[in-house]
């Protein structure tokens, strides 16, 4: 079911009426039940399609089954190998084809989500942190709960579980009108900004991979306008996704954890992450980061290299989640590039720390050319590895490189961070002296300007919706 | 639920509020053009409708009267070649629409006169003449010829407008009707405010462009077509783009070679008239491009085939061949437009206007001389 297809809006809107005609918890949670169900079945042509999936739903509630009757590392370990083997078969890993695959096509839309909700449950339930047990229908309508069913965000269990049913957001007319607001936005997000990004890089792009070169100058130009582009459409086609699976979250009485903070404000690659993607980010700090670095400091128990275990754990947290969004090759090298990103972040910090100490280390960041350097640098370095999602085949990718050279690589990384440090430089300094006149700032408040604010996002969404050919889709679905 | 209900109504009202407040603005800037009679569909510029594409296809219903028409379909070139106005001028006897789209390939073509009899009944069609333009750069599979990023592969302009507004949807087996063709004013009605809210966006483009380069857009105006004078790097360029442009080494497709010889049969069996021009490009161009030749026996072919019909002709102007008569490899100059048009409008005046229609039997046509009608081979 697209987001923008008039499908998904009578679908939602008989979901919102149905949630609300009873109060019974009961009911709302067959209501939920009943919409994940369908919104699943939206994807389908086939009943078989859907098959591989209720196997993996199946072996998920097993293991955590197994995990309420013994709470034991060996069953824990038995169960993530058993998901996980099965989780790469069915979403047909490049590198491991000698796996073989079904003889039929099937749903793996949001089974890297489902992938998830299910380890977290049986870390949590083998820990202690996760005492309530849960009944298949639960665990139904937590692994696949539509809002959250194409690409997140990551609930916890023990928060979906607060509110499952139970309307825990209390509407009124400020509460829903912010939702439509921010449903608004995030079509506003969806369909006008990253669907024009998405039209211009889909112009541009070409000219980087045809064999007539371009001279390099100009090749440096064109990359960095691309992979420019590139991540303006996934930012505002993600996080305008999530503005809209919030906002109906909110009419259905759920509070989603937020996905985006300001990604673009981060001064180091590692802050970029607690505010980039953040419930999958919090998610591997929670389940590989500190599990790793408590197994990495017990097996090499030394206090003076606990900063260098740090970079190792940082390396390799990263570095899976940069391989969990894609299954061919190009991905490892994004995985490697995020391990890389994190690594030398964190390097830089123990450097600094080391030979400047915490005090005039924590100056140096706080200098005005510091913060736009640095704002530059992480953004130029997020914007080229992205590349390895826009040139998944390896062929492509190493043609592309091959083209650029280093001097072409360092060109781009040197005219993107400029280019970003000065643009948000500027930015900031026009911000900070413009003030919204009082009058405006009043009749902003008002009922009839701020729905006819939300009424002309509409109207501007459809405008721009029919004047672009193609209906924009939701780029996280495929990883 | 009573908070959900309330802000819901409030948003539709003031949405409603914004459509009528655009809907009428729409009709004050741009007032809804007369019902009946010819159009100049290549003007779709100065329109709410913007693109000719999307003119033709919001527009058509115009050609749904009791009026002898002649509408001129294909690309760009029969668009700049025969200008609307100067054929109508010189031509007495029926209302002449010019509804060539840029780009257009052969399918295309059987698209714009599948639109044409969606809005007409029977009787209507028996008065439509269709001047079909060609040249070998039409004859390319829909495939490789639309196949940008930003549309679904294969699909043409025509496609697109007609999913653009919801008026068709697509499904696997191609566009399938929602909105019934007797309800198409109704429909565009209805999108008028969305049409201001692009054609505001547009010229906002334009003017940035302006701002930006001096200039509204990168097409070359009327005036600096005229004096243009291609040298010989651009002529071997173009020579290169059409190679890649055409996906083949040498020859035209076959497949629409047959679409058009299906076109043209499917117009004679309805009892509408056919005028195929072969339509001429620079000397330089057709000596040195390696698809002419398959080009010229295909189109030998169709001519051997239908040129003893009654209701079928053809035009060739294979004499107006001058380059310097061209902006390029196959737009004609305005000047050279002018004299392509009065052939036209010449031609016409012999093949439609010195005869009369006989409504009831369609296959059978009155020829007030038939010395005058010419039917056969090309030159003619």
């Amino acid at each position: 079911m697209s987001l923008t297809s008039p499908l998904f809006f009578a679908f939602l809107a008989a979901v919102v009426v149905a949630f609300h005609v009873s109060e019974s918890v009961a009911y709302r949670r067959f209501v939920l039940g009943a919409a994940n169900t369908i919104f699943i079945a939206s994807y389908l042509t086939d009943v078989t399609q859907v098959l591989p999936l209720i196997a993996f739903l199946a072996l998920g509630y097993v293991c955590v089954s197994a995990l309420y009757l013994r709470q034991s590392s060996l069953v824990l370990a038995s169960g993530v190998v058993a998901i996980l083997c099965c989780y790469v078969f069915l979403k047909r890993f490049s590198f491991f084809e000698g796996l073989g695959q079904l003889p039929f096509p099937y749903l793996t839309i949001g089974l890297s989500y489902i992938l998830f909700r299910i380890l977290h449950i049986m870390v949590d339930v083998q820990s202690g942190d996760l005492a309530e047990r849960i009944g298949p229908l639960a665990f139904f309508r937590f692994t696949c709960n539509f809002l959250c069913f194409v690409s997140g965000p990551i609930q916890r269990y023990q928060d979906f579980s607060a509110m499952d049913g139970k309307a825990a957001v209390r509407l009124d007319s400020s509460v829903v009108y912010a939702a439509f607001s921010r449903i608004a936005t995030g079509y506003v997000k969806f369909v006008i900004i990253a669907a024009t990004a998405d039209y211009a890089f889909t112009f541009l792009s070409p000219h980087l991979l045809q064999p007539a070169g371009l001279p390099l100058l100009k090749l440096c130009a064109v990359y960095a306008a691309v992979a420019s582009l590139y991540t303006i459409y996934l930012y505002f086609n993600f996080s305008g996704y999530m503005d809209i699976v919030i906002g109906i979250g909110t009419l259905l009485g759920q509070t989603l954890p937020e996905n985006f903070d300001k990604p673009f404000s981060a001064r180091s690659f590692l802050e970029f992450w607690q505010r980039w993607h953040m419930t999958l980010s919090q998610w591997f700090k929670l389940y590989l980061f500190n599990p790793l670095l408590m197994f990495l400091m017990t097996w090499v128990p030394s206090p003076a290299l606990t900063s260098y275990l740090g970079v190792l754990a940082f390396f390799i947290t990263f570095g899976v989640m940069g391989v969990w969004h894609g299954t061919t090759a190009v991905f490892v090298i994004y995985g490697l590039l995020m391990g890389a990103g994190a690594s030398i972040n964190k390097l830089w910090q123990v450097a600094c720390t080391e030979r400047l100490g915490k005090k005039r280390y924590r100056a140096l960041t706080g200098s005005t050319a510091y913060i736009y350097f640095a704002r530059g640098l992480t953004v130029a370095y997020f914007v080229l590895a992205l590349t390895c999602l826009w040139v998944p085949e390896l062929p492509q990718f190493t043609y592309l490189l091959a083209r650029l050279g280093v001097a072409g690589v360092v060109g781009t990384f040197v005219l993107v961070a400029a280019a970003f440090g000065m643009a948000a430089l500027s930015l900031d300094l026009v911000q900070a002296r413009i003030r919204i006149p009082l009058t405006l700032s009043l009749t902003q408040g008002g009922e009839i300007t701020k729905n006819l604010h939300l009424a002309g996002k509409m109207m501007a969404i459809i405008a721009v919706a029919t004047l672009l050919h193609k209906a924009p889709d939701f780029v996280y679905k495929a990883f | 639920m009573k908070y959900i209900l309330r802000q819901s109504a409030l948003t539709l009202l003031s949405f409603a509020f914004l459509y009528v407040l655009l809907a009428g603005a729409s009709f004050v800037v741009f007032p809804d053009p007369s019902s009946a009679g010819p159009r100049d569909f290549q003007a779709a510029e100065q329109t709410l409708y913007m693109t000719v594409p999307k003119y033709v296809f919001l527009g058509r219903s115009v050609l749904a009267n009791p009026d002898r028409k002649i509408i001129l379909v294909g690309a760009s070139n029969t668009g700049v070649g025969f200008r609307q106005k100067l054929v109508q001028s010189n031509l007495g006897c029926a209302k002449v629409s010019n509804l060539a789209m840029g780009g257009a390939n052969i399918s295309e073509v059987r698209q714009v006169v599948n639109l044409v009899h969606e809005v007409q009944s029977d009787q209507e069609r028996r008065l439509n003449t269709f001047v079909i333009g060609v040249w070998f750069g039409m004859f390319i599979d829909s495939d490789v010829k639309y196949a940008e990023g930003d549309r679904h592969r294969g699909e043409t302009d025509v496609d697109i407008e007609r999913y653009r507004y919801g008026f068709y949807r697509r499904t696997p087996d191609g566009p399938v009707a929602v909105l019934p063709a007797k309800w198409l004013d109704a429909g565009v009605m209805t999108i008028r405010p969305f049409l201001l809210l692009e054609k505001v966006a547009r010229e906002a483009r334009a003017g940035v462009n302006l701002v930006l380069t001096g200039r509204t857009s990168a097409q070359r105006t009327d005036d600096e077509r005229e004096s243009v004078v291609m040298s010989d790097a651009e002529k071997q360029k173009a020579l290169e783009s059409w190679k890649e442009t055409m996906g083949r080494t040498s020859d035209i497709s076959p497949t629409q070679v047959e679409v058009l010889k299906q076109t043209i049969q499917a117009l004679l069996d309805s009892g509408e008239k056919v005028v195929l021009v072969d339509l001429p490009i620079p000397a330089w161009h057709r000596e040195a491009s390696p698809y002419q030749p398959s080009y010229r026996r295909a189109l030998t072919d169709l001519l051997r085939e239908f040129g003893d019909q009654p209701n079928f002709s053809s035009l060739n102007m294979d004499d107006l061949d001058n380059d310097l008569d061209y902006s390029d490899e196959v737009h004609a100059k305005r000047h050279l437009a002018d004299v392509w048009s009065t052939r036209l409008a010449r031609k016409l005046d012999s093949f439609v206007c010195l005869e009369k229609p006989d409504k009831s039997s369609p296959k059978v046509t009155t020829l007030r001389s038939s010395a005058q009608v010419t039917t056969a081979a090309p030159g003619n």
